[in-house]
């Protein structure tokens, strides 16, 4: 008898539930329709390729094909793409097309029509990143950023609390970014930072471990040139690989993307929809017209990372965009691919810091707004059920390929997130003292 | 959403489809479709601001509307349109040029095979079988794995000297998953292939059995199982009762599936293990290793060796593909006494199988379904028959409720008796010296 021989058994380190045995990790890749589809080969690791579907740069479509004989090959990725994006391929050719007023030709049109027709000019962008003590990720974000495509782009990296030298000096390499040190401690801190510091009519953040698309900046840029009304634009985020466990279990619990469809959201008189707003999107991919600070004040430097509540600093942002009555746009065009935590010790912290920052978020945003707190109750008492105890309970009933022990995490984060939001109050205080000192 | 004021507009899909202005005082904008004088639908948005671009009319409409766009635009109906347009897809997405267009891809000739025969004195329909699968179109190196059950009549020792090559193993504890996985400790092959004595499959049965794990993600294949004669009355009621067939659609069941479902897992419907196919490596998992003892013929609980094996193959994340042209014929038991012991031994099992999930597993879904969904599922059929619907006999019907009835003693004495004789782990190799 043979022994197995799977690498990835060996190589994840790490026995999560009953699930490890027959994890290979899931090959990501782009399929671009308007040039020749290729023979993807050398993935003998891999279980199957998760394949995003784009047209023009559009994403259509996600497709999972499995791995045969250590590759996928082209035929079987056209017959994929045919059966699960034919539909969206034809939604967006006839979008193009209408653009033109020619609908007659049912083909694939390789160029693209409606680029003409993009509302000019378009807004100036700064893309800022804050980022503390990860200088080895913060050089592939950067590469990528440099890479970006936009005819009035600034780059800056702000730099928050850092215990050495390193990131201040990898971007002195790179020419055309900007460094910026922001010395109080908290995501927050920084962003404020980047406020101040930005020219760009636009600004755009996102995280030091992702890479972004290279029609990124031009997707948001082109969507805030749609309408002077909207002040906020969020973006897909997919994985950036899916080579261990912990995380595709990240991807299983929910992921940060939030669909290939684009929504327009404004709250209407009265309407709570908007309360659990990590169905927007998230910080790793936000964008927001700059004066829009102006009229509802900046990011709460009591939330976000590096704080006592460790984050919701994005879901407070757009919950209040909203809630002023603004426009906030769910654009998946633009795109970023996160790296989620390798490990499954940092993959359960950050399911413990998701629950933490929503009912921190809650709690924030239920102080400032006495009028929801009602709303605000029951939605955190729905969410708690929905998303905490029923998947607790549902994991007693049947044997779960999610691990229990993360569901318990991200509950007992969630309960730890309504006492934390008064702590980091008096901690941004203290911090706001000192700096004005 | 539905309060304010609309605006009406309409726009023509032939000519650019342009912003709209001055609706400053509207909430809201409904645009009708206009394709040579015809209305096609409209959508309706909000408006923010005096206009509403270009772009967002066009998703709109799109979202709307697109087909319908598409089959005006071209003068062609909507099947038509959306055909034509899958065919110019196909055609359109040029291939990277590759030596890979031998699609599907074929396992490599270097995966080996061992396939594993468990036989308990049937020297006839051993010898049957094991000509049979001799004659398997393949190139792949390929070991056949006798498992006798009862050394003691020396009826397997004597057919094989006929096979030589063939290896024999002997396994004197009485059970069908103690044979397999005797068979399956003694097996060298990257996949282990189980079948039984009394099934004849058709010359390419084992290459078309063992295609699917060309794919990474599949560690189970399992084939159709046809009646090779249906002579007797016995023989068409097992095929009334279900057979041991799963159907003519390829089908494939992962961990998603095992996990979604609020009710049992049903993988009694994934095939049985008279055609099956394993990636060896899972019987090392410690998610899923051998088969257990105390379930399957052989011992009082009858059958579940196979389904459990695949509940836990399931569970641990695999994939499992239903192959049905990898068939094979089986022969039905011809008389009645012996299809009433075969459906008795079925429904104890059945039973078996669930409280082993219940058990071990802790599958709580296993409680509804024993206490409601089951009783119920007998009470419907013994309803179809008394109203004349089914031609499924009553006395059947009540012979089934009996075995369910045993099923939880029936698994107790099984587990009794593996406790007594040992796990088969626990007495590695019993191959039988050439």
């Amino acid at each position: 008898m043979r022994a197995a021989s799977n690498p990835a058994v060996a190589g994840s380190g790490q026995t999560v539930g009953d699930a490890g045995g027959a994890f290979r990790p899931v090959k990501l890749v782009d399929i671009h329709l308007e040039q020749a589809i290729p023979n993807l080969s050398g993935l003998e690791r891999y279980g199957e390729a998760q394949v995003l579907v784009r047209l023009h740069g559009v994403p259509l479509e996600s497709v999972r094909v499995p791995v045969v004989n250590g590759g996928c090959s082209a035929l079987s990725l056209r017959r994929a793409v045919v059966e699960s994006a034919g539909r969206w391929v034809i939604n967006h050719v006839v979008e193009d097309e209408l653009a033109a007023g020619v609908v007659d030709t049912p083909n694939i049109p390789r160029t693209n029509t409606a680029k003409h027709h993009v509302r000019q000019p378009l807004p100036s962008v700064t893309v800022a990143v804050c980022t503390r003590n990860r200088t080895e990720d913060l050089a592939e974000c950067l590469e990528g950023l440099t890479s970006l495509d936009y005819p009035d782009l600034e780059l800056l990296v702000v730099d928050n609390a850092p215990s050495s030298d390193a990131t201040e000096r990898l971007v002195a390499s790179i020419d055309d970014i900007r460094y910026v040190k922001e010395p109080r401690p908290g995501l927050d801190w920084a962003r404020n930072r980047a406020i101040v510091e930005a020219s760009g009519e636009i600004l755009a953040f996102t995280d030091d471990d992702v890479v972004v698309d290279p029609l990124w900046a031009r997707q948001l840029g082109e969507t805030f040139a749609e309408s002077d009304e909207i002040m906020a634009v969020t973006g897909l985020v997919v994985p950036l690989e899916l080579e261990t466990l912990p995380q595709l279990l990240f991807e299983r619990a929910g992921g940060f993307g939030r669909g290939l469809r684009r929504s327009w959201n404004k709250i209407e008189e009265g309407e709570t929809w908007h309360l659990g707003s990590g169905r927007f999107g998230t910080g790793a991919n936000m964008a927001f017209r700059r004066s829009i600070f102006e009229l509802i004040g900046v990011f709460d430097p009591a939330l976000g990372a590096g704080t006592a509540t460790n984050g919701g600093d994005d879901l407070e942002m757009f919950f209040r965009v909203l809630q002023e009555g603004h426009v906030l746009v769910y654009e998946p065009w633009a795109i970023v691919r996160h790296r989620h935590r390798r490990d499954y010790d940092a993959l359960r912290k950050q399911l413990t810091d998701h629950g933490l920052a929503l009912y921190a978020y809650m709690i924030r945003s239920a102080l400032a707004y006495p009028e929801l707190r009602g709303a605000m109750a029951r939605f955190g008492l729905w969410w708690f059920w929905r998303r905490n105890l029923r998947r607790l309970i549902v994991s007693f009933v049947r044997p779960s390929r999610f691990p229990r022990d993360l569901i318990v995490a991200e509950m007992r984060g969630a309960l730890v997130g309504l006492t934390r939001y008064a702590r980091a109050r008096r901690d941004a205080s203290r911090l706001a003292r000192a700096g004005k000192a | 959403m539905t309060g304010g004021r609309v605006a009406v507009r309409t726009v023509d899909i032939r000519a650019p489809v342009g912003d709209l202005t001055d609706l400053g005082e509207y909430d809201r904008v409904r645009i009708y479709t206009l394709s040579e004088g015809e209305v096609l639908g409209f959508a309706e948005i909000a408006t923010w601001g005096d206009s509403v671009s270009s772009r967002r009319i066009r998703a709109a409409l799109s979202d709307a509307l697109d087909i319908k766009i598409l089959a005006a635009g071209s003068g062609m109906s909507e099947d038509k349109v959306v055909s034509l347009f899958t065919n110019a897809l196909e055609r359109d997405l040029t291939l990277e040029d590759g030596d890979w267009d031998d699609e599907p891809s074929p396992l490599v000739d270097s995966v080996s095979v061992s396939i594993v025969v468990a036989t308990l004195d049937r020297p006839d329909d051993l010898r049957h079988c094991l000509t049979n699968l001799r004659s398997q179109d393949t190139n792949r190196q390929v070991e056949i794995v006798v498992v006798d059950n009862n050394p003691s009549s020396g009826a397997a020792r004597t057919v094989l000297k006929d096979f030589p090559g063939v290896v024999l193993v002997e396994e004197s504890r009485r059970g069908l998953a103690y044979a397999r996985n005797a068979g399956i400790l003694a097996a060298g092959g990257d996949l282990v292939v189980m079948t039984d004595d009394d099934v004849t499959a058709p010359p390419d049965w084992l290459e078309k059995l063992v295609f699917p794990f060309a794919r990474h993600d599949v560690a189970v294949v399992t084939g159709n199982v046809l009646p090779l004669e249906l002579e007797t009355q016995a023989q068409r009621l097992f095929e009334i009762y279900g057979g041991l067939g799963r159907g003519f659609e390829r089908k494939e069941a992962d961990a998603a599936w095992f996990q979604r479902s609020r009710r049992v897992v049903p993988t009694w419907r994934l095939g049985a293990s008279a055609n099956a196919a394993f990636r060896s490596s899972l019987f090392t998992d410690p998610g899923v290793g051998l088969m257990l003892e105390a379930l399957g013929p052989g011992m009082p609980s009858g059958v579940g060796e196979d389904t459990y094996l695949f509940y836990k193959v399931l569970k641990a994340g695999y994939t499992i593909v239903y192959e049905p042209s990898a068939y094979v014929w089986h022969r039905h038991r011809s008389n009645m006494d012996g299809l009433r012991r075969q459906l008795f031994d079925y429904s104890k099992g059945h039973v078996a199988y669930h409280l082993t999930t219940l058990l071990r597993d802790r599958d709580l879904r296993v409680l509804v379904y024993l206490g409601f969904r089951l009783p119920l599922g007998h009470a419907r059929r013994i309803a179809a028959r008394l109203r004349g619907r089914s031609q499924y006999p009553l006395r059947l019907s009540l012979l089934e409720l009996k075995g369910n009835v045993t099923g939880p003693a029936a698994l107790w004495r099984s587990l009794q008796r593996v406790k007594r004789e040992g796990t088969s782990s626990q007495r590695p190799n019993n191959r039988v010296p050439d």
